[in-house]
């Protein structure tokens, strides 16, 4: 019999060296940033533009997203039906995405159909037709949209915290907005807000796959360089204050789970604690064996899964811990949750600290497997204006971080008494399991995170 | 060009405990795939007994002789792969990719768990894996606006006797009452090397692989064949109704009907005709009741098929002030025009060209190409099947699409209205 008690070990050590990035310029001055990928006949493509619902006025919240659903229904000599046919027969698959800083338009599409494609895609970008029809259809689909989200128990915390967590800042609003702000939403609108937004000044494209350096410049040259716009890109982004820890309790009848956010605003992606807290974070919720998910799953029982993350806006940070639980542990999941951030701060053994390395150092390379994920890589620097050195460097900065620096990312991230802390879940069986939490003076809220008076 | 890429070069040999192996090795990537199919699903369970396979699943995790508790996620990610297993009607299966150099990690815990599980097993580990499997439920299913319109439209597509009637997770009640004795029975019965195949794909050497699979897998014994599952003939005589209450804003209605299992000859014709009728902004359905007539709020459908059997299946969710009704008899009119006058050549073409490039841009991830390599096995025994899929698709014609549609949606089906709660 073999002794299965000896674990295996790798007999050689692997190199891995990232694929080489370059940026590219366009002749109207649009950053490319560019990696050569042969291996299938096929290319990714993406052009980020600083736009989203950072942009939305106060009182026209979602302004941005219904902007993003628009600006591919119909453009130059195409209808919106035409348009999509046109994509349809090349098998490309073309999407659009907003969030709170960007509206990214990608395309994913065999080489041999990419010029075709990008042509499309310039068409969008240079002379969508933004037809009154087109608006009252995609602006109903909202409205209804909106309307459904009342029953998504995780969309509801999760904006209620946002809200709770940014305040009135562009931040603390869901990018879909409100059924009220939506309503008063016009056309032109629409069109303002691409008009302001939706400029070659504010505009960055990343390219992945089957073609080469000088024919991506020549194509993007050929069907982008009329877009020459520039416009003020500035957003005053006003840092709200963390207040002492908070208990929010929103009501959803008949629940069959409660869902939990805990958390507050965070420090900048550019911080320069950005790998000591990654390793913290692994540790802490960051993967299956963490800290949070093997408590409350592995030996509670308690869930299907708990996570905590770092999230990065382009202005602010964001720390979550995200969970849904049965109702009945919903006190018990808070105070496990509570002696976690706790525990974080106080002990984090050398073993861990190991471990979090090896995983964040030998997960890297299979982070560059698709053009896809590439292209997010090269996104995430773009976004946060950052060197190709945060990728190339990576893995020796991770090494390189030392046990101090780990256990100093907790006491200065994880902040255990300034806590946003939202339940939503059914009244009766929530409600008197908050109240029992030391300290807990649960405030209620409504669908949409405002204070019930 | 598209030929070449699909040709996958590959080896399939037995372990005389019946373990069936394929390497497919692909030294342009830097990692290397181990992925594990058993043929065990749902299908195998009981009334009664529902969810097993799935919570069975959850235990594979949970340790085994030589591997502690979460030892399994803990090695494979520490070594930066990552990890999974999934469990459907027909299979479970079983998946970790690793950098190259740690191959012989993921081969010794996939063998320690095939061979040496019980050991590792308590009643501790059952109990908490039934809690986070009933948490699954309620996340996924019973707290999801819609989320148990499945389990009620397939416990009533199919009689209570077929095994497509029960959820893959299984029903509450019965999660509830396992025990470790049925655990250790299930073990016995299916999770033995001759009911199981193992796809190693990606950076390795081939008589490297084949000696570590010697090593590890060889002593494990091989059990009595699975007898394979018998299942009774399904057909609708007439149609049938069911509504349902659930916390949702807007109803939505959902028609199954019967259709025909994997790889039947007119498994790839109905998944064209799901794309003809519901995948684009163009595609028949979605134009008429979501583009032009705006009475609906989204419309999707797909053809579902298994070892067993399988269903055709649309659901579309009515705009505030539609009737469900008012949906099904567009939806109706949409599949009679298609029936009357046929499709286009430019339909077609576009709904093959949307399958080859997605099956062009799944190769990029090694992981689905060994899983594929795996259901390919599994359904044809062939498992470089990748050209032959494709030509399914090529090969069929405006006709056959039309003849589809008569054949099988003009038929008596079953009806599902998720309506909202009344207040």
């Amino acid at each position: 019999m073999l002794d299965r008690s000896i674990i295996p070990i790798p007999t050689k050590e692997l190199f891995f060296e990232i694929p080489e990035i370059k940026f590219l310029k366009l002749m109207n001055d649009i950053d490319i940033s560019f990696v050569h990928k042969e291996n299938l006949p096929i290319v990714y493509a993406e052009i980020i533009v600083f736009s989203g619902s950072r942009f939305d006025p106060a009182d026209k919240k979602g302004l941005g997203y219904l902007t993003s659903l628009l600006i591919d229904e119909g453009a130059g000599e195409y209808d919106a039906l035409q348009l999509s046919e046109e994509f349809e027969k090349l098998g490309s698959v073309l999407s659009v995405s907003a969030d709170h800083d960007t509206i990214i338009l990608s395309i994913l599409s065999l080489t041999e159909n990419f010029e075709r494609s990008l042509e499309l895609i310039s068409k969008i970008v240079l002379s969508p037709r933004f037809e009154e029809k087109d608006f009252q259809r995609e602006k109903k689909k909202v409205l209804d949209r909106i309307l459904q989200l009342k029953d998504e128990p995780s969309f509801i915390a999760s904006s209620a915290f946002e809200r709770l967590v940014f305040g009135n800042s562009y931040y603390g609003f869901p990018e879909i907005g409100f059924a009220e702000s939506m309503a008063r939403i016009s056309n032109d609108d629409v069109k303002d807000f691409f008009a302001r937004t939706f400029t070659a000044s504010n505009a960055k494209i990343v390219s992945v796959g089957n073609l080469n350096e000088e024919e991506i410049v020549s194509l993007f040259n050929k069907y982008f360089n009329e877009w020459i716009s520039t416009s003020d890109n500035n957003q005053y982004f006003e840092n709200p204050k963390r207040k002492k820890t908070s208990y929010y309790f929103i009501h959803k009848s008949d629940s069959a789970q409660s869902e939990i956010r805990v958390g507050h605003i965070s420090k900048k992606r550019n911080t320069i604690d950005f790998i000591p807290t990654k390793i913290m974070n692994t540790i802490l919720g960051g993967q299956f064996s963490s800290r949070i998910n093997s408590n409350l799953r592995e030996k509670r029982g308690f869930t299907y899964g708990a996570n905590s993350s770092f999230h990065y806006y382009k202005e602010a940070g964001l720390f979550e811990i995200s969970t849904a639980v049965n109702i009945e542990n919903t006190g018990e999941a808070i105070i496990e949750i509570l002696k976690e951030l706790n525990g974080i701060r106080e002990h984090i053994s050398d073993d861990e600290i190991n471990f979090a390395k090896s995983y964040l150092i030998k997960q890297f390379p299979s982070r560059f497997e698709t053009l896809n994920q590439i292209a997010k890589n090269l996104e995430s620097l773009l976004i946060h204006s950052l060197p190709t050195e945060e990728l190339i460097n990576y893995t020796n900065k991770v090494k390189s971080v030392t046990n101090e620096e780990v256990i100093a990312s907790a006491i200065n991230n994880v902040l255990h008494d300034q806590l946003v802390i939202v339940a939503v879940g059914d009244r009766k069986k929530v409600l008197n399991q908050l109240k029992q939490i030391q300290k807990a003076e649960p405030v209620e809220l409504d669908l949409y995170g405002n204070l019930l008076t | 060009m598209t030929k070449n890429l699909l040709k996958i070069d590959y080896e399939k040999y037995s372990l005389s405990n019946g373990l069936q192996v394929i390497l497919y090795p692909d030294l342009s990537i830097p990692v290397v795939a181990v992925n594990l199919w058993y043929r065990v699903g749902s299908a195998n369970e009981t009334n009664g007994k529902t969810g097993f396979a799935h919570l069975f699943e959850h235990m594979m995790f949970q340790g085994s002789q030589n591997v502690p508790k979460e030892g399994h996620f803990k090695f494979i990610q520490e070594a930066g792969g990552s990890l999974n297993g999934s469990t459907s009607f027909d299979r479970t299966n079983y998946y970790e990719t690793v950098p190259a150099n740690y191959l012989e990690l993921a081969l010794w815990l996939e063998s320690d768990r095939m061979g040496f599980m019980l050991p590792g097993l308590n009643q501790e580990k059952l109990d908490n894996q039934k809690d986070v499997v009933m948490n699954e439920r309620r996340q996924r299913y019973e707290n999801q606006p819609y989320g148990l319109a499945w389990e009620k439209l397939f416990s009533n597509l199919f009689s209570n006797d077929h095994p497509y009637s029960w959820p893959t997770i299984g029903w509450m009640d019965d999660i509830a009452k396992f025990e470790l004795d049925d655990v250790k029975k299930f073990f016995k019965k299916y999770y033995s090397p001759s009911n199981a195949s193992l796809v190693i794909g990606g950076n390795f050497e081939s008589s490297n692989a084949k000696e570590l699979v010697k090593k590890y897998f060889s002593e494990i014994s091989g059990t009595e064949p699975v007898p394979d599952i018998i299942a009774p003939k399904q057909s609708a005589d007439k149609p049938k109704k069911i509504i349902h209450e659930d916390n949702v804003q807007l109803p939505r209605i959902y028609l199954a009907w019967h259709t025909v299992k994997a790889f039947h000859e007119d498994d790839a014709v109905l998944d064209l005709l799901s794309d003809i009728l519901t995948s684009s902004k163009n595609s028949r359905l979605h134009k008429s009741l979501v583009f032009e007539k705006q009475i609906a709020q989204d419309i999707s459908s797909f053809q579902y098929s298994g070892k067993l059997d399988g269903s055709f299946i649309i659901a579309s969710t009515a705009k505030p002030d539609i009737s469900l009704e008012k949906i099904k008899d567009e939806i109706t009119n949409g599949i009679n025009k298609l029936i009357s006058d046929g499709i286009t050549e430019n339909e077609l073409l576009k709904a093959k060209n949307n399958i080859k490039s997605s099956y062009i841009f799944s190769l990029q991830k090694i992981d689905l190409i060994t899983d594929h390599i795996n259901h390919y096995n599994f359904y044809l025994n062939e498992p470089n099947s990748f050209l032959f899929d494709l030509s399914r698709y090529e090969q069929v014609t405006r006709e056959q699409i039309v003849d589809a549609a008569q054949k099988f949606l003009t038929k008596p089906n079953v009806e599902l209205n998720i309506i909202p709660k009344k207040k």
